[in-house]
């Protein structure tokens, strides 16, 4: 029943849109910082085999796919992850002025499983599947496309491989959890995603309550 | 500006069922307004008052929504009279819009497409009429006191020359002059331009002899009453109607009835002859001697500049059993940061901080140091109870009856990890309180979906629950209506009673009569700490230097252009080229060495990091240095190690520099004006951006929230891990809450709908021409250099 209403929705962005996913960014940029302060440390742990760092990156790509969870509209998995992007830029990022290019990648793989699903399934496997995409994408533009990295092969296997799994759990299970959370707090209010703890866990499941 | 006159409103069988909701919020509505008519819009909590102004300020469209009837300006439906309607909502910080009051005042009549040449005289118009021509128009927004924000918000409406001005308890964050001054502001606003006015608000005396008529709205009604507004001072029929409804009637004591064997005085407005409270005689239980406080820490370092000085100093202060004492003083006096010092969550600056035996306890509790602030959060829990001024950054569990039981499982014996309650103690304890708070209904409900006053009657009661002697509260009347403040008082009386201790931050001073509270008021010593301002995080822009007065876009082209330069080659040259002219350029940012240091060295870092992780797991080459079994470092290896490392330097150094140097909003009217990016999403983005001081300071205050609940970031991984995710989902919710206003009050001035014109254009100058070329050449040389040295590594072959 609700499937139905979730097809006819319109996929032009409302101002309540445009505001969330702006004001979700940011607060991303926030979650980085905070992150940032008490987990500094955390790097420390793979500095004998640096490929595996990226297991904790994932941490950067959540802003991409709770976006699209959110948000549902085309084009909330790059808004997100490129104003977060931004912020960080703002902020004095690690990365510089590349962190746009990296940013736009690594939202684009989570946008491209949304879209093959023309904005209609949002459930777990979905969230998983666009957090390792965007993982994977990402570890790509830093090995190929504006390359950070000079790993050798092996080593670049396993740097975007931890990036895709690290991105699956915590950029796709994750934020479909807070997602669901955010909807039983009832503050999705004005937003598509107003019902995601009621939907069904996975593709095919029946609807809670 | 007398060319706006009033509109008339019109509701004819009006009604609006909200998405996923069961009832109507509003049904069969029906009401005349006339235009210039001053009205005082009043209905229990939930009567559809708010859901009323947002309608008629046309900012309601749900397509999931059930509506029916009409609502009219000047017989043209609300949704279709852009700009006719002004809306102000209750929270100051979701007023405002923009970073500069200049620019916050002109949104709206951009949004209207208004002429540039006519929008700054319409600026300077309306913050002359609010009282706020005083300052520059490029003071920044985030230094206004709350007050001050409101009536920003209303210049910003009144920009908009609209006939209909709606405000949604407008005032019911703001202390007692606050309140004043955002109320003549907007009498006199409505004078000037002969606007029709609806206000919205529990505390009736504030408007009652202001306005012209009382409607009073039944729930899930239309009217139920229309009264001419002097009859709320003489009805007494009507008296008993609004006071059951839970608002503040003028001259009635909504303590009335309650049986505090003290409050004898408190019947009238007027306060007593003043302070019956003799000193206090109990037991001493925290004693402060000489206490200085401060937000941040005292020992690191905020991370771009000195130690921040205390807030407060010199605090004296004796808290003592059975005492109820009320700490008052003018905003930004320390009042809250003293009050989370004394709670045990904010470490002291100076001065000492002691927890006596008595309120550390017997036995294993004087095993506890003397400061609150080196106890677990096991301990804490059951003998300091802190209660925050938003109710919500307190909840971490998905149902009241959990969120109740959280305080009492977390207590611990002090030095063991003995729990201090026993399960069947734990349950007792939350279902007395589920009787006492008249939450037992509710008991699986997500707290965030409680009404105001329910969460605020939960908040209390989890930090109730761990069985503290010591009760802190934060401003917690704020916006109350006045069932749940005579339910708070009589809370608070009753943990008083049973031999507890209750000390309150506060401005209202019918909270401190009713409990009769001692009064503790701080003088203002050092100036007002502000909330952390973008630009602060920001390191601090240099908006005064050379580089600071140039274009947002050059700046933007330039820096583009050396990071694609050192994009393309990954060696030592190119990068050292990049490194020595933007060291060279500093003194047209206008920063000094040492602040270079300071803003570079975690990036110097950064680069060491990714130097060591390419020597050790890049391709081997040459005579191998380190073998560690698994991986070596070779020559080839480190070299390319270290050029990655000094490239990754040279990449962040030029966008430092450019961003410490480049207003946020600038950079936005120059992607949307000069690069045609969509006006929509940048604004938005830009209003966003301005939150970030904000959502940080709410970050700090949830990580507080959870130390107090005994849920802090502390022991081992996995207790950090929920601790920081809890952290992070109660930041999720305050950010849409936030953004869910800010969207309202970016619509209902004219956001988002057709053309827009800007008050400030952004184009090139001839200035603009060096920063420009300036990036071209670093960035070529960066390449020749590289060339000619025959470091040339280009990434992508």
């Amino acid at each position: 029943m609700s499937s139905r209403k979730t097809t006819t929705r319109s996929w032009s962005w409302t101002v309540s849109d445009i505001v969330v996913a702006s004001v979700l960014a940011v607060a991303s940029g926030v979650i980085f910082w905070g992150w940032n302060l008490s987990y500094h440390l955390i790097g420390n742990l793979f500095v004998f085999y640096p490929p595996v760092e990226t297991l904790v990156h994932g941490m950067w790509l959540f802003p991409a796919v709770l976006g699209a969870l959110v948000i549902r509209k085309p084009g909330a998995a790059i808004y997100c992850e490129m104003v977060a992007a931004a912020v960080s830029a703002l902020l004095g990022s690690q990365w510089g002025l590349t962190v746009l290019s990296s940013g736009f990648m690594q939202g684009l793989g989570a946008e491209l499983v949304f879209l093959a699903v023309l904005y209609r399934r949002f459930s777990l496997e979905f969230a998983t599947l666009a957090g390792a995409a965007s993982g994977l994408t990402g570890g790509i533009t830093y090995h190929w496309i504006v390359p950070m990295y000079a790993y050798a092969p092996l080593e670049t296997i396993i740097h975007i491989s931890c990036f895709a799994l690290s991105g699956a759990v915590i950029a796709g299970v994750l934020p479909w959890l807070a997602t669901r959370g955010l909807a039983a707090s009832s503050v999705l209010g004005p937003l598509a995603s107003r019902r995601a703890h009621r939907e069904p866990m996975l593709l095919g499941g029946t609807p809670r309550g | 500006m007398g060319e706006a006159p009033g509109v008339a409103v019109t509701a004819e069988g009006w009604s609006w069922q909200h998405a996923e909701r069961e009832t109507p919020a509003i049904a069969g509505l029906d009401l005349q307004i006339s235009a210039g008519e001053k009205v005082l819009l009043a209905g229990a909590s939930g009567a559809g008052k708010s859901t009323l102004l947002h309608g008629l300020a046309g900012v309601l469209h749900d397509e999931d929504a059930q509506a029916a009837g009409q609502l009219l300006l000047d017989g043209v439906p609300a949704e279709q009279a852009r700009g006719r309607a002004g809306l102000m909502q209750q929270d100051p910080e979701s007023q405002v819009v923009l970073s500069r009051i200049g620019d916050d005042v002109a949104f709206a009549a951009e949004n209207l497409a208004v002429p540039r040449a006519e929008i700054w005289g319409r600026v300077d118009r309306a913050l002359e009429a609010v009282g706020l021509g005083g300052f520059g128009l490029e003071h920044p927004s985030a230094k206004l006191s709350g007050g001050q924000k409101q009536r920003l918000a209303l210049a910003g409406i009144l920009a908009m020359r609209p006939g209909l001005l709606l405000l949604d308890e407008p005032t019911a964050n703001l202390d007692p002059a606050g309140v004043r001054q955002v109320r003549d502001a907007v009498l006199r606003s409505a004078e000037l331009t002969g606007a029709t006015v609806i206000v919205v608000e529990h505390r009736l005396e504030i408007w009652a002899e202001h306005m012209d008529t009382l409607v009073v709205l039944g729930t899930g009604a239309g009217v139920r009453r229309r009264s001419p507004a002097a009859q709320i001072r003489t009805d007494e029929a009507l008296g008993d109607e609004l006071s059951s409804m839970g608002l503040w009637v003028p001259g009635r004591d909504p303590l009335r009835g309650l049986s505090i064997p003290r409050s004898a005085g408190a019947d009238r407005e007027d306060p007593p002859p003043e302070p019956l409270c003799p000193e206090p005689q109990g037991e001493l239980l925290l004693h402060a001697g000489g206490l200085a406080v401060g937000r941040h820490s005292p020992t690191t370092r905020w991370r771009r500049g000195a130690i921040a000085p205390p807030t407060l100093t010199g605090v004296e202060v004796e808290i003592r059993r059975g005492e109820t004492l009320g700490i008052t003083g003018a905003n930004g006096a320390g009042k809250s940061t003293l009050l989370l010092t004394l709670a045990g969550l904010l470490p002291a600056h100076g001065g000492t901080l002691t927890a006596t035996a008595g309120l550390k306890g017997d036995g294993p509790g004087e095993l506890l140091a003397a400061d609150p602030h080196d106890w677990r959060s096991a301990d804490l829990v059951a003998r300091i109870g802190m209660v925050f001024q938003e109710p919500e950054h307190q909840f971490v569990r998905g149902s009241v009856a959990e969120e109740l039981a959280l305080g009492a499982e977390q207590a611990k014996v002090p030095g063991t990890a003995e729990p201090l309650y026993t399960p069947a103690e734990i349950d007792a304890r939350v279902q007395r309180l589920l009787d006492r708070l008249g939450l037992r209904a509710l008991a699986q409900a997500n707290p965030f979906t409680l009404s105001g006053g329910e969460k605020r009657r939960l908040s209390v009661g989890t930090v109730l629950a761990a069985g503290p002697e010591l009760l802190l509260l934060d401003e917690p009347t704020f916006g109350q209506d006045a069932h749940t403040f005579r339910e708070l008082i009589s809370l608070l009386q009753d943990h008083v009673d049973a031999g507890g201790t209750v000390l309150a931050v506060t401005h209202d001073a019918a909270f401190l009569r009713g409990l009769q509270a001692r009064e503790l008021k701080l003088q203002r010593g050092t100036p007002p700490p502000e909330a952390p301002a973008a630009g602060e995080l920001f390191g601090g822009m240099r908006a005064d230097s050379w580089l600071g007065r140039r274009n947002a876009l050059a700046k933007l082209i330039a820096v583009f252009l050396i990071t694609a330069a050192l994009v393309v080659t990954i060696d030592v040259v190119s990068a050292g080229v990049v490194v020595l002219a933007s060291l060279a350029a500093l003194p047209l940012a206008g920063i000094r060495a040492a602040g270079l240091l300071r803003l570079m060295w975690p990036f110097a870092l950064g680069a060491v990091v990714a130097a060591w992780g390419t020597a050790l797991a890049a391709e081997e080459s040459g005579a191998v240095l380190v073998d560690l079994g698994f991986t070596t470092i070779s020559e080839g290896s480190l070299a390319l190690g270290l050029a990655l490392g000094a490239r990754a330097f040279a990449i962040v150094l030029p966008s430092v520099i450019i961003f410490s140097t480049t207003d946020p909003t600038d950079l936005a009217d120059s992607l949307a004006q000069q690069l045609r990016l969509p006006a929509r999403f940048v604004l938005g983005a830009l209003a966003a951006m301005r939150l970030l001081g904000l959502l940080a300071e709410h970050w700090t205050t949830l990580g507080h929230a959870r130390r107090a609940r005994g849920v802090g970031a502390h022991g081992g991984v996995r207790q950090r891990l929920r601790s920081t995710l809890s952290q992070a989902f109660g930041l999720l919710v305050q950010a849409i809450r936030m953004a869910t206003r800010l969207a309202v009050t970016m619509e209902s001035r004219g956001f988002g709908a057709g053309r827009r014109t800007w008050a400030r254009p952004a184009r090139f100058h001839a200035a603009d021409v060096p920063v420009i070329l300036g990036g071209a050449l670093i960035g070529a040389a960066a390449v020749c250099a590289a060339v000619a040295a025959g470091t040339w590594n280009f990434v992508w072959s």
